[in-house]
């Protein structure tokens, strides 16, 4: 609920003390903060009773209403309310801005404000999207930037790092604590945002930042994604991470209009566990089980709806009629999960996934370079899989054994390229330089330390419950080691002469290139054991092994570009 | 969770500005006031809050010619429409409704007490507490549906809004009312039967058994029997009645359940959204922008076809219509202002234009939100005798 509630709060503040009809103006990227904590119904209570984009170009006045405006504090936003305030359409303006506000975005403010609608302007820090009580994302565009050198494309770059800083800086004032920053030493975007944030928390904004101090500071730890780029090349087996992976989960909505035939109020619908107690319950259920619950699920309303039916005396009908709503409620929900389910059945069988996917797990959690070689050869000769699950066993076998008989990874990309015609060999390459084991700090497949070696073993011979979620992200062994506090300092150095003493009890994660669902899936499973430490996980955005390839192939792109240059 | 307020500041440097900036406007007098403020002499009155829930809010009168007003030419405050006022009456009626729920609970509370007395003046309370709660939630409803089908404006979604948060909490308390009276329902017949079964019991007690001593029942039945079987069957046919008229004003609300639940949005669902109901607005208004573009693009294939007479004009309004659009009138229709000279003079019309051919006819433009980027708009087909 934490971060979820936060938004929640920061809204509900907003709205509370403006008495009358109100409407509330929101830019693109607020309408996805405001749309995953607030519903419309909501909203409705609160007495708002429009909500417009603050592009919107409408010039009706409506001076009985009250404008409450909620905007990222960027310069195009302030150009656009300089001229809203010229022009005012509506009674009184309420501005709230989502981060910092330069002085001289105040006084341009000031400036055209001769009307005087303005009442008061504040700074609500929800400045991240909260999909999950533990989980929030940045949506942040042109994700790709990450994985260049800053001199390529300077102004991007900087972009992309004050948009990171915002979102974490949020999240923190948000929390109204102030973290100690550690980051990974072998990537530079990680060590450059966690350097600017410290230089926001502790020299430019310090009196914002002071919090009363408690006996264990937070930490924040900023990492790259590129460290563990296995995990979002991964088919998934549980439930949100699946529907992310084979349909795709925006702002926890999920459109089906695209997929298969679906009926017409199912095209796109919504999977907040917050509203859907089904989806809290097995969001992070493997197939299997969520097959099984949703039949229970199906059952139980057949039973409901029997008995609707079997109407005989007035209680009867006047039972019913008092039930209906929940009636309803409970076939909108039932259909719903039916439906994704089934859609996720058909792809499954359609792209021959469950053989795919016990090849990935092998190659990701298990040895065996000779075995897995037949494998992945076996699978690209196989006409029934799909070009885009080619070139993950490729680039999956290539991650693990890039260093292993440099031969036959050569015949694998020369089989890849003869049989997919999308695809280029040259995206698998340019993975490794991204993220080959030269350039990865973190001990991805646990063959480097000999207590890695010696669990490893372990585990094989103790054998898997289910072989389709064997594998564990890098990110789990992390969370262990900063739960131990035995995070390898010359991995993971703290920034400046910040230093933490003991364990810390609240630890903020944001990989920088984005998260996946299987990794807030572990953040979750481990704040639900209360063991003492509490994990957020954030990212410049939530991935799925189509986006991760989408940024690898603009990165190439674009660094070709460069190099011909 | 942490917030930074920035008012003071801000208040500050619009002081710091307003000072510059007032002995510039106040160096034109009169004649700038006439020029900008066309139309707006006389008394505003200025609606503060439009709540008639909120009474210590007041109609302030606020006169134009207020010196310590910074900018002469102030911001015109019009009426809110019309359908604020009936959503306040709707919202006055529910909370009438609300108390006198509270007063038939109470109600029912004292006609289910056993009682010395008939309990008629009881009865007669609750019908009439239960009619008058189901004649204020049906004019609400009526007046909800009213909302909607008032003129349509361009605060069509802000009406939409207002009726499904009305319709929300109208639907919950008829359902809170058909719960009351489910329940006093429920009670009240147990009491019917727990009577009856007292009166079972008053008979096998005080007198003989009636099933074995059948063949004597004629004679059996004494006088007080009887006229406590009269009294049983009277109290249980006015049982009846009240439990016929509780179900009847049960059926009633459900018929307005049933309407409004059309209205309602459901929690959870995609139409609970925010950033849905924002695309269905946006996608709307590009569809109209498509169709706009279809249309122009038929007139410049006239272009070369058709020679200007009688003021129609061809593929240069065209391209004016994109940058040229008027300032909206009373009603919010922006009327195109034709900027070609020439069809000016031939034509002698000054507001209306012709904003070009569409299949041969002569049609009018009229633009809802004139700006170059966005429009919706209609075609309207106007007889050729209108034409001169």
């Amino acid at each position: 609920m934490v971060l979820i509630s936060l938004v929640r709060d920061y809204i509900g503040r907003m709205l509370q003390d403006i008495p009358g009809m109100k409407v509330l103006i929101l830019d693109s990227q607020t309408v996805s903060i405001v749309s995953v904590a607030y519903s419309q119904s909501e909203l409705l209570k609160k007495e708002v009773f429009l909500v417009e984009l603050v592009d919107s170009m409408s010039k009706e006045t409506m001076s009985h209403l009250k404008a409450v405006y909620f905007l990222r504090p960027s310069n195009e936003n302030i150009q656009k309310l300089r001229r809203q305030l010229a022009n005012p359409r509506f009674g009184e303006y309420h501005l709230f801005f989502s981060n910092i506000l330069k002085i001289t975005q105040i006084q341009v403010l000031a400036d055209s404000d001769e009307q005087e609608v303005v009442h008061q302007i504040q700074e609500f820090f929800a400045d991240f999207c909260a999909i999950d009580p533990f989980h929030f994302t940045l949506n942040i565009p042109m994700h790709h930037i990450y994985m260049l050198p800053t001199v390529v494309d300077p102004p991007s770059s900087q972009s992309f790092c004050d948009r990171a800083v915002d979102g974490i800086a949020g999240v923190f004032l948000a929390l109204k604590r102030r973290p100690v920053i550690r980051y990974q030493r072998t990537s530079d975007i990680a060590k450059r945002i966690a350097q600017e944030t410290a230089k926001l928390m502790y020299e430019q904004e310090s009196g914002l930042f002071d919090f009363r101090r408690t006996e264990f500071s937070p930490l924040l730890l900023v990492i790259d994604r590129r460290d563990d780029p296995v995990t979002p090349l991964l088919n998934q087996w549980t439930y949100q991470a699946m529907v992310h992976e084979l349909i795709g989960i925006e702002d926890n909505k999920v459109d089906l209009r695209n997929i298969g035939k679906v009926s017409k109020d199912q095209q796109e619908v919504v999977l907040s566990s917050e509203q859907d107690n089904f989806f809290k319950a097995n969001m992070y259920e493997n197939f299997g089980d969520l097959g099984m619950n949703i039949k229970t699920m199906v059952d139980e309303f057949q039973q409901v709806a029997k008995s609707n039916q079997n109407i005989q005396t007035i209680d009867d009908m006047a039972k019913f009629v008092d039930n209906y709503p929940e009636y309803r409620k409970m076939q909108g929900n039932v259909s719903k999960h039916v439906t994704m389910v089934t859609e996720m059945s058909r792809i499954v069988d359609e792209r021959k996934l469950m053989t795919v996917s016990q090849t990935e797990q092998e190659l990701a959690c298990n040895g065996g370079q000779a075995a897995a070689f037949e494998a992945v050869t076996n699978l690209l000769n196989n006409e029934a899989i799909s070009d885009v699950d080619r070139l993950r066993l490729v680039m999956l076998y290539a991650l693990r054994y890039e260093k292993e008989s440099p031969v036959q990874l050569m015949q694998l990309f020369n089989k890849l390229a003869s049989c997919s015609a999308k695809y280029k060999p040259g995206l698998v390459q340019f993975l490794l330089k991204q993220a080959g084991v030269d350039r990865r700090t973190g001990d991805l497949y646990g063959n480097r330390d000999l207590l890695n070696i010696a669990r490893n073993m372990a585990r094989g011979l103790k054998g898997v419950e289910n072989v389709y979620t064997q594998h564990q992200p890098l990110l789990f062994q992390t969370m262990e080691s900063i739960i131990k506090g035995r995070l390898r300092e010359v991995d993971y150095p703290f920034i400046g002469n910040h230093f933490q003493q003991g364990r810390p009890q609240d630890v903020v994660i944001f990989i920088v290139g984005g998260t996946t669902y299987e990794e807030a899936r572990t953040v979750a499973l481990h704040n639900a054991s209360n063991s003492g430490t509490r994990f957020i996980l954030g990212g410049t955005a939530v991935l799925n092994s189509r986006r991760f390839l989408r940024d690898l192939e603009e990165a190439q792109a674009i660094s070709r570009k460069s190099n011909a240059i | 969770m942490s917030t930074r307020n920035r008012t003071p500041l801000y208040r500050k440097y619009r002081d710091a500005l307003r000072s510059v900036r007032v002995p510039v406007a106040s160096s034109l007098p009169s004649s700038s006031s006439a020029a900008s403020s066309g139309g707006r002499a006389g008394p505003v009155i200025e609606m503060v809050s439009t709540s008639l829930l909120h009474p210590a809010r007041s109609y302030a009168p606020l006169s134009t010619e207020d010196p310590s007003n910074s900018s002469p030419a102030h911001l015109t405050v019009s009426l809110p429409p019309a359908w604020v006022d009936l959503s306040e009456e709707i919202s006055v009626n529910m909370q009438h409704a609300r108390k006198k729920m509270s007063d038939l609970v109470k109600a029912h509370e004292k006609d289910l007490m056993p009682s010395f007395g008939d309990g008629k003046e009881d009865q007669h309370a609750i019908e009439v507490l239960t009619h008058d709660i189901t004649y204020l939630l049906k004019k609400s409803e009526k007046q909800l549906m009213k909302i909607s089908s008032s003129a349509p404006s361009g605060d069509s979604n802000i009406r939409k809004n207002v009726q499904r948060s009305l319709a929300t909490d109208l639907q919950n308390l008829s359902m809170e009312l058909r719960k009351k009276q489910s329940l006093y329902l429920k009670r009240l017949r147990e009491q019917k039967e727990g009577q009856d079964g007292f009166d079972l019991n008053m008979n096998m007690n005080g007198n003989r058994p009636t099933m074995e001593d059948d063949e004597f029942d004629d004679i059996g039945f004494s006088e007080h029997q009887m006229s406590q079987l009269e009294k049983n069957e009277a109290f249980t046919r006015e049982r009846e009645r009240e439990i016929a008229q509780v179900v009847e004003s049960v059926n009633e609300l459900a018929q307005i359940m049933k309407d409004l639940s059309v209205l309602v949005i459901d929690q959870g669902t995609i139409i609970d959204r925010i950033d849905h109901n924002i695309q269905n607005v946006a996608s709307s208004v590009e569809k109209g922008y498509k169709e706009l573009h279809k249309v122009l693009s038929l007139c410049l294939r006239r272009k070369n076809t058709k020679k200007r007479r009688n003021g129609y004009v061809c593929d240069s309004s065209c391209h004016n219509v994109l940058h040229y659009a008027g300032p909206p009138n009373t009603k919010g229709i922006t009327l195109l202002i034709n900027t070609n000279t020439n069809w000016n003079k031939s034509s002698g019309r000054g507001r209306y234009s012709v904003a070009g051919l569409f299949r041969g006819n002569p049609c009018i433009l009229f633009f809802f939100n004139d700006l170059p980027c966005v429009f919706t708009y209609s075609l309207y087909f106007i007889p050729s005798f209108l034409w001169n």
